[in-house]
């Protein structure tokens, strides 16, 4: 009951800072933030075995989105042709 | 669900909304709507959809890597 | 009935979406692209709140070829 609660208040706080910051490589550990604290809420949120493989898939996704976010802002894999 | 949690998976999904259209570069919009899809996420866990739930993370990030294809030409 | 709050920020995303579409700021192809995911999600909640889950997994993935589609034709206007 309380650990959701925490998950929750923190993704939106984490949200918050997100919105907030001017520099946009700054922003990208807020990001991080939360994808943790929204993988906590789904893994908590229903008695259900299969809610802990819902919670791993969305961390993956989400951790894949911001990698290839950073990669392009840094210019990164750059061919030459 | 939680009053509590569905109140601030409410509150994410307009933050991320109101960023999205407010941002003027385009990594701030995608920042932005990443902010947004992590509210969309527990409604779709509540209803027991856990399958469409596995589905659609590891659909969603596809779609992002193909506007930064978009993003990346545009830039350049 | 129609109350749940699915429904109604689903109905925000809608409505807020199309319209940041339709009047994209920086008025160029790829402001417009990212904004057009705003109804997406909209609409993904909207069918949440009805319980469809076919419709669910079918949008998920369609909404991936389309957006693919609109990124090619994009390149190949401004390559040209």
């Amino acid at each position: 009951m309380i650990a959701i609660v925490v998950c929750a208040v923190l993704a939106v706080y984490a949200g918050l800072r997100v919105v907030t910051e001017r520099n946009t490589m700054k922003k990208l550990p807020f990001v991080n933030v939360i994808s943790f604290g929204v993988a906590g809420v789904i893994a908590l949120l229903l008695p259900h075995p299969l809610t802990i493989l819902a919670a791993a898939a969305y961390f993956v996704g989400s951790t894949l989105e911001s990698n290839a976010i950073a990669s392009t802002w840094a210019g990164g894999m750059r061919r030459d042709d | 669900m939680i009053d509590t949690v569905m109140i601030a998976c409410v509150a994410l999904i307009l933050i991320g909304m109101a960023a999205t259209i407010a941002a003027r570069d385009p990594f701030d919009k995608l920042i932005s709507l990443s902010v947004m899809i992590a509210g969309v996420f527990p409604f779709i866990a509540d209803r027991g959809y856990l399958d469409v739930a596995i589905a659609v993370a590891l659909v969603a990030p596809i779609s992002t890597i193909f506007i930064l294809m978009a993003c990346r030409r545009e830039t350049a | 009935m129609i109350s749940t709050p699915e429904f109604i920020a689903g109905m925000i995303l809608l409505v807020a979406g199309s319209v940041s579409v339709a009047y994209a700021r920086p008025k160029n192809y790829v402001t417009r692209l990212i904004n057009l995911e705003i109804p997406a999600w909209g609409l993904l909640l909207v069918m949440l709140h009805f319980n469809e889950s076919l419709a669910l997994f079918t949008f998920a993935a369609i909404s991936v070829l389309s957006t693919y589609i609109f990124v090619r034709t994009i390149q190949k206007r401004e390559g040209a």
